[in-house]
């Protein structure tokens, strides 16, 4: 129990969070791209978070139940969404297939806004809690004065 | 026994780290806001607490003959204790952690917190004064 914890908890969502905001703007702009390296149109990314411990396996052992209940959050990986991809009739695109066709990813626009809101937001609340910390911190530390 | 610091800067410590622990799963809240699944933890230790103290809802215990235990409080024999909720709380695949609830518990407690360190300091600084003042 300390307050390094508190702050190695709260900059390990800071990093996921960085990454969910990467990937939510790495979608918006494929949201036209049809070639990718490894063929076909572009796939739509979602990030997975995972709970993960914050501390070493050896110093996790020596501390109490109750310390070893705090957890980070890490982002597993980083999956194709499975949502088929949207057909859009525009015959004169290169990429159109026999019948006209072109494939997108299925992107909505307003779906990527709302998750950045979230993840702005996850990102701005654990902000608070590093800063809120650090101000018991030097609270604490006036107690000798 | 008299000793020279009061009674309770060690109940005051102890509750500062509790609140230093409760600071802790609220972050671990936050951090997992977006974690499909995450179960939110909640530390409880005032009813604990009390009941260290000899205190309730009905008041405090009376010792009515010299005979009965003493109600001395160990800070060393009371913890806190971690409940986590049941089931997530899956709203849309991924909410599971009240942003509100958390955000308020913590202002709550960085507040508590304040405090009782502005009260710890004000009980030195007073020790501190008497001391060198007091032989003048």
């Amino acid at each position: 129990m300390d307050f390094m914890t508190a702050i190695d908890v709260g900059a390990s969502a800071l990093k996921a969070e960085r990454t969910h905001l990467n990937v939510i703007s790495m979608n918006l702009a494929n949201a036209k791209t049809t070639r990718t390296v490894d063929g076909g149109p572009y796939r739509r990314k979602e990030v997975i978070f995972k709970e993960t411990e914050v501390q070493s396996p050896f110093s996790k052992a020596m501390n109490s139940a109750l310390d070893q209940e705090v957890k980070g959050v890490r982002v597993e990986s980083v999956q194709n969404d499975r949502r088929p991809l949207k057909q859009v009739y525009e015959p004169g695109h290169p990429d159109a297939d026999e019948e006209g066709y072109v494939s997108y990813p299925d992107i909505n626009v307003v779906e990527e806004m709302t998750n950045m809101l979230q993840a702005m937001r996850a990102y701005e609340a654990n902000v608070s809690t590093i800063t809120t910390s650090k101000s018991m911190y030097s609270k604490a530390l006036e107690i000798g004065r | 026994m008299q000793s020279l610091f009061p009674d309770h800067i060690d109940l005051t410590a102890k509750v500062m780290d509790f609140q230093l622990q409760r600071q802790n799963i609220v972050s671990a809240n936050l951090a997992n806001i977006n974690t499909p699944g995450y179960k939110a933890r909640t530390l409880e230790f005032e009813k604990d607490l009390q009941a260290a103290l000899g205190l309730s809802e009905a008041g405090a215990v009376a010792r009515t003959h010299p005979g009965h235990f003493p109600l001395a409080f160990s800070a060393d024999q009371t913890d806190a204790s971690v409940a986590r909720s049941l089931t997530p709380r899956v709203v849309q695949g991924v909410d599971n952690v009240d942003l509100d609830a958390e955000m308020a518990a913590m202002a709550k407690n960085n507040l508590l917190y304040n405090t009782l360190a502005t009260v710890m300091q004000k009980n030195f600084s007073g020790m501190k004064q008497l001391i060198a003042d007091g032989g003048k």
